[in-house]
């Protein structure tokens, strides 16, 4: 599937603010499943781009606003194709998991991290699920996917960024950056390594994935991968319960949101931001061009920080 | 007498003083208790007059305390001194090697099977967002601090690497001042070799890791947290010694990935930051989001290659306790060489056969954290309570990597100052090595001394002390370098 894509976030201060420095990761990777075929960045007032590519293999672009400002607005476009990953086979059992080696490349996916460190409570949810479903690793993947999807209703505004996932599992409420990081703890809290995703997600409903159209305006989306002994990382949206797809955009993966989150920043000043983040993904169909040209829109209001310096994130939906 | 155990620096097995501590030896034993009283008093009123003092963490707030330089000095012969040199050169440019080649190069050394992928990536000092920025020449332990015992038998053995930010140089040449306006005469016979070229090697050191685009007059400047930091007077002192500027955070910004500092005669470039800024708090865009000591956008300008940063950021990941088992292995893999100066016997207590040794040998072995560093966190198994010993292994068995066991070693001892004699204390050095162009090691190195009877404690945060190190200098070193 051919889609471009639109991320665009736009701060506007309530008094002038300076010194801005800000890192965007907003470009999808390339990889086995998706082809990146045009990417580029604009940022009002203009400013000079670093890109480079971090640790964890996805591009970012890094601006400053030195002079003094009271709008900043970044805009990323991205064409990519897109493709179905191969279908799952049942994977190897689970007592693959303790050799030496695998554990040995995955340690870092299998650590508690920030935003996924699991309790008692989840940690036995997770054997509960491996003793009496699964034989496979890849089993046992779907199994804590199915149950990600029943433990959590989707709720936007139910949840903040750095809520402990044992909070969020015990409420039962979430949005898609809750579900990735609780499958993630999951799938860890028994020795299955296990990524967090950042992403597009082609699809009107986040919660049903259902496509009704060629132009959607959402929000940034996550998943999660786990890694499969012999067979690789298996990508899984528990938020809408479907395997990952050609309608899935990957920006790239790390221990949790913090590896890979869409824009963060610091800047001087007493301003307090509006923040209007959105993200258009229109369908592109080689024989039926687009009859109407690409609207930014600017939907929603995330959480507006309210120290003098402080980081600039972006809840993903 | 010497006591079986402990080697002691000054005299040999027969009780004889040992040939290089004689002329020390003699003029000390000339002296009366009034002169040294005398003689301790004109130090300790000169330090404090110069404000050398340092903080002391703990308790209820940090308490201010003057420096506390014992009188008796350390002395190491010439050929001793070669030895230490080429093997702190050895391991030093392995340390670079590694940390190059796990930020810089391929990994090589991972993919090779020498140390496991796993070893770097739970390091906490591991920093991801270090990844791939370049430093000129591979010098990213710039200034590294190596610290040294002698064991029983008087074999030197490394005890650990610091290669964040060491510090303790001001308090060599402090020492070396203070001792030279004191004890003018007891240099008289000897040719010590000299350490106050330390800032011109600094500066040259720091110059020679500059971003080759920005010519041949780079800009130095020494970064502070400020003046409530406990090493604040070693960065106003290598600011002054160097002659470059002393900055905090707040004094740099970043344009277009280019640093600058706010001056009295507007913006000027900066070109290579002597950084004593932990990496956490060193740019609020990747670290500590909250940190106003660092800098907005100093690692995308590093990453840019407009600014140079020493000593290397995360830099952590080659002075873990854990990595430093591997550093013998290193030298072998980089430079084809064995080790010159060994480790200290070394349990890693990951390896389940080692932890189960461990655990029942506890109470004759050193347990430490990998991450900490100024001896905070260590567990001396022979002079534990059962109390202690219970809650150190329940940590290890909480979380096996962040710790390491190692065989007690028996510090070396030398006389100290006791208050109304001379008594033997233990010792241990650190040796500073800069890394430039070439790798140079400053003659001799902070010693610093236990002060409390029979403690093997000798950092100056629990109550430890240091004393001056002098490297004598072989006959044709002693013209133009020596101090007379």
């Amino acid at each position: 599937m051919r889609l471009d894509i639109c991320y665009r976030t736009r701060f506007s201060f309530d008094a002038p603010v300076r010194e801005s420095q800000n890192e965007m990761r907003a470009c999808p990777v390339s990889d086995e499943r998706q082809q990146l075929l045009s990417y580029r960045v604009i940022v009002e007032p203009s400013a000079r781009m670093l890109s480079f590519t971090d640790y964890w293999g996805t591009r970012v672009d890094h601006f400053g606003v030195t002079d003094t400002h009271t709008v900043l607005e970044v805009t990323a476009e991205a064409s990519v194709e897109t493709q179905d990953p191969p279908p799952v086979s049942i994977g190897p059992p689970l007592e693959t998991l303790k050799v030496t080696g695998f554990r040995d490349r995955h340690e870092e996916f299998l650590k508690s991290s920030h935003h996924t460190d699991w309790n008692d409570e989840i940690a036995q949810a997770a054997r509960s699920l491996a003793e009496a479903n699964g034989q496979d690793v890849a089993g046992v993947v779907m199994e804590i996917h199915r149950f990600v999807g029943e433990k959590l209703s989707y709720k936007p505004g139910a949840t903040d960024i750095g809520e402990p996932i044992a909070n969020i599992a015990a409420k039962g409420v979430g949005v898609c950056q809750d579900y990735a990081h609780l499958a993630v703890a999951l799938c860890r809290s028994i020795g299955i390594p296990a990524r967090y995703v950042s992403g597009y997600l082609f699809s009107s409903n986040d919660r049903t994935g259902s496509i009704d159209g060629d132009l959607v305006r959402v929000q940034t989306h996550a998943w999660f991968e786990a890694a499969i002994p012999g067979l690789g990382w298996l990508p899984l949206d528990p938020t809408n319960g479907l395997p990952v797809g050609r309608q899935h955009v990957k920006i790239g993966h790390g221990r949790d949101y913090d590896d890979v989150p869409p824009l963060r920043g610091v800047y001087s000043g007493p301003g307090t931001p509006k923040v209007d983040a959105s993200v258009e993904i229109r369908r592109m169909d080689p024989a039926r061009p687009p009859s109407t040209p690409m609207q930014p829109s600017l939907l929603r209001t995330v959480q507006a920080p309210r120290t003098r310096q402080q980081q600039q994130q972006q809840q993903q939906q | 007498m010497a006591e079986p155990g402990f080697f002691d620096e000054h005299i040999d097995e027969d009780g004889r003083t040992r040939d290089h501590y004689r002329p020390v030896q003699e003029w000390f034993d000339r002296l009366t208790l009034e002169q040294v009283k005398a003689l301790e008093e004109q130090r300790n009123e000169s330090f404090r007059r110069q404000g050398i003092t340092f903080t002391v963490y703990g308790g209820d707030e940090g308490t201010e305390r003057t420096w506390p330089m014992d009188l008796f000095p350390r002395v190491i012969d010439a050929e001793e001194w070669a030895m230490l040199e080429r093997g702190l050169i050895q391991r030093v440019t392995a340390l670079n090697r590694f940390l190059d080649d796990i930020y810089a190069g391929e990994q090589a050394i991972v993919h090779d099977g020498i140390v496991p992928r796993r070893l770097i990536t739970s390091c906490t000092g591991f920093e991801r967002e270090a990844m791939n920025v370049a430093v000129p020449m591979g010098a990213r332990c710039l200034v590294a601090g190596i610290d040294l015992v002698r064991d029983g038998d008087g074999a030197y053995r490394v005890l650990e690497d610091n290669l964040r930010n060491p510090s303790g140089i001001s308090y060599v040449i402090e020492n070396r001042a203070a001792m030279t306006k004191l004890l003018p005469a007891a240099f008289s016979d000897l040719a010590v070799r000299s350490v106050d070229h330390y800032g011109r090697s600094l500066l040259r050191a720091l110059r020679s890791i500059a971003p080759p685009a920005c010519g041949d007059d780079p800009t130095v400047a020494v970064l502070t947290p400020g003046i409530f930091n406990s090493a604040y007077f070693e960065h106003a002192f290598l600011a002054r010694s160097m002659g470059v500027e002393l900055v905090e955070g707040r004094d740099l910004v970043v344009d277009d990935h280019v640093v600058a500092m706010r001056t009295t005669r507007g913006l000027e470039r900066v070109d290579v930051i002597y950084r004593r800024i932990d990496d956490a708090f060193l740019d609020p865009v990747v670290f500590n989001p909250h940190s106003t000591l660092g800098v907005p956008g100093l690692m995308a300008a590093a990453r840019a290659g407009t600014v140079s940063i020493a000593n290397s950021v995360g830099n952590g990941v080659g002075d873990d306790k854990a990595v430093y088992a591997y550093v013998p292995d290193m030298i072998r893999y980089y430079l084809g060489e064995e080790t010159i100066i060994p480790n200290a016997d070394t349990y890693l207590l990951w390896e389940e056969d080692q932890r189960a040794e461990v655990l029942e040998r506890i109470d004759h072995l050193v347990v430490k954290p990998v991450a900490e560093s100024g001896g905070y966190g260590i567990v001396i198994g022979p002079k534990a309570t059962d109390a202690e010993l219970a809650e150190a292994r329940q940590k290890i068995l909480d979380d096996p990597r962040n710790w390491i066991a190692q065989e007690v070693v028996h510090l070396s001892r030398l006389p100290a100052w006791a208050g109304d004699h001379f008594a033997p204390r233990h010792i241990d050095l650190r040796p500073f090595v800069l890394s430039g162009e070439q790798v140079e090691v400053i003659p001799g190195g902070l010693t610093r001394v236990a002060l409390r009877e029979g403690s093997l404690i000798v950092n100056s945060s629990q109550g430890g002390g240091s004393k001056d190190t002098w490297v004598l200098g072989s006959p044709d070193q002693s013209g133009a370098e020596a101090q007379s």
